[in-house]
């Protein structure tokens, strides 16, 4: 459970009064034969755990097919990645911690982050919006004074939700699923995440006909892996697999694959997004 | 290991203002929890000893069935579960005026109550059953000899395990944050939430919970000493 995680981890760090040595990453990979990532199991099509019970999502791909082919070449031998579990309060204790190498998941790059950990180059641009009831009063984020509200803990929405619509009765759950199932019940009257995840919830409710998804981006989400802060090797070498899957394309296909018509969630890229994409490799 | 200490994030901003908030939350949880999870343990510890079948089976039904289920399914069964079953209107109420928070305190306190039962059928358990006899004896109905003569008595006997579940109690309404109740946990997080230091806060809060827990230890040690009965367990007065 991420509660007792997030507290054996804090003991684990904090009465070990010396922090562990600082350690290369690369170095620590080319040891155990192993990168270790941080990833989700409940947030489809990034990272979930899918029917046939396996593990899979577009970030984890991204890992397997772009990253870590980079980063065997660093090392100079063949890798495995192996997935645990992070959510949003658990993902940097569990990097500084060395429990985990990469943060691959849904987590958005956010100048505060990046003050505790470095971040690759963004591999996924969304925006905050809601999922109400077909119907419903909630037409964006200039509707919600006085609604209940629910949003993932630790999240980037409810920062901004507290911050700028106090009006709104915020409701924060550690994860996805039980957030949509308080709006599924009614316990709240919308549920504000990234559009994407939203998408994705959607596409799992029992009537997707029923939800829909509303307003425009009311914050700016880039999605990028993160690591620990100041390893320059490790980061030079996650960077050039996903720049080298922008150039040839195949970070294209990946997204094909999860986000193109057949896939797991429909979900085309905008021409602006894949510029702001392209931007980041000088093109 | 890269990380940089940064501990002014527990000061500066509203760190201060949440931890107070969450810390007052955490504590009107428990307390109302506490008082629930006392009447329900007295209730049905009391029940299981009594000489009348019926009320034995259903206050053995009760311990079971609730202290064998984890605590996260019963915060998720009063506030997911429960409410369904009122009318649409109750239900609107319910949410607009702290649902979250009378869910966690009740599944808080009858999870809670369960275990308190045992501690408490125990203590009656300590005490030879010819007192009960004797009362009875004297005159008194069941029901005056168990509440001026064994409750008495066995109150004072589950002190010490009585203080352990009590602060059981206390740090499990971190569970709580589950069901969005914003306690003190919940608020550590919210920190890390703005600052990116989880270590500061989840430290901050794992303090506040080891000084909450040492004085309420403290207390009841003074509690235990003071109603302590000569010869039944204090040994150091004993003689």
């Amino acid at each position: 459970m991420t509660r007792i995680t997030a507290l054996v981890l804090t003991l684990a760090v904090a009465l070990t009064a010396t922090p562990a040595l600082a350690q290369d990453t690369l170095e620590k990979i080319k040891s155990s034969g192993t990168l270790a990532i941080g990833t989700r199991t409940g947030s489809p099509p990034f990272a979930y755990v899918n029917k046939d019970n396996q593990w899979v999502g577009f970030s984890i791909d991204l890992v397997e097919m772009l990253i870590k082919p980079e980063v065997e070449k660093a090392v100079g031998k063949a890798i495995k990645v192996e997935k645990k579990e992070s959510t949003p309060p658990t993902r940097i204790p569990l990097l500084s911690s060395n429990s985990v190498d990469l943060i691959a998941g849904t987590m958005t790059d956010t100048p505060q982050r990046r003050e505790t950990v470095d971040f690759s180059l963004t591999f996924f641009y969304t925006g905050a919006q809601f999922l109400v009831k077909k119907g419903s009063p909630i037409k964006g984020v200039n509707d919600i004074a006085g609604k209940r509200i629910a949003s993932q803990q630790a999240s980037t929405n409810a920062k901004i939700l507290r911050e700028k619509y106090p009006q709104a009765q915020l409701r924060e759950f550690p994860d996805q699923p039980a957030a949509f199932q308080a709006l599924l019940q009614g316990q709240v009257d919308a549920f504000t995440n990234d559009g994407i995840q939203l998408a994705g919830l959607r596409s799992k409710a029992p009537n997707p006909g029923d939800w829909e998804i509303v307003g425009d981006f009311y914050s700016e989400e880039p999605y990028g892996m993160a690591m620990r802060k100041g390893d320059a090797k490790f980061k030079a070498a996650v960077d050039a697999g996903l720049k080298k899957g922008f150039e040839s394309g195949k970070y294209f296909e990946i997204y094909d694959k999860w986000f193109g018509p057949k896939g797991e969630l429909p979900y085309p890229m905008t021409p602006q997004v894949k510029a702001y994409l392209l931007k980041q490799i000088g093109k | 290991m890269n990380y940089t200490f940064k501990w002014s994030v527990l000061w500066s901003g509203q760190s201060g203002q949440w931890l107070l908030q969450g810390l007052v939350t955490t504590l009107e949880l428990s307390a109302l929890a506490w008082v629930l999870a006392v009447a329900l343990g007295i209730l049905s510890g009391a029940l299981r000893t009594v000489p009348f079948r019926p009320l034995r089976w259903g206050a053995t039904f009760y311990v079971e069935f609730f202290r064998n289920v984890p605590l996260l399914v019963w915060m998720f069964f009063w506030y997911f579960g429960v409410p369904p079953l009122l009318p649409r209107g109750a239900q609107d109420w319910l949410f607009n005026h702290g649902a979250e928070f009378w869910a966690a305190t009740i599944a808080l306190g009858v999870y809670h109550g369960a275990r308190m039962s045992e501690v408490i059928r125990s203590g009656i358990g300590a005490i030879p059953r010819t007192q009960f006899e004797a009362s009875l004896a004297m005159g008194l109905t069941t029901f005056q000899a168990y509440r001026l003569v064994i409750l008495p008595v066995a109150l004072r006997l589950i002190v010490p395990p009585g203080t352990n579940e009590s602060l059981n109690l206390l740090k499990n309404s971190s569970v709580a944050l589950t069901i969005s109740v914003a306690e003190l946990t919940f608020q550590t997080r919210q920190i890390e939430t703005y600052t990116a230091k989880a270590i500061e806060a989840l430290t901050a809060g794992t303090l506040i919970y080891l000084v909450l827990c040492l004085s309420i230890a403290t207390i009841m040690a003074r509690v235990e000493r003071h109603y302590a009965i000569p010869g039944l367990i204090s040994r150091a007065k004993a003689g």
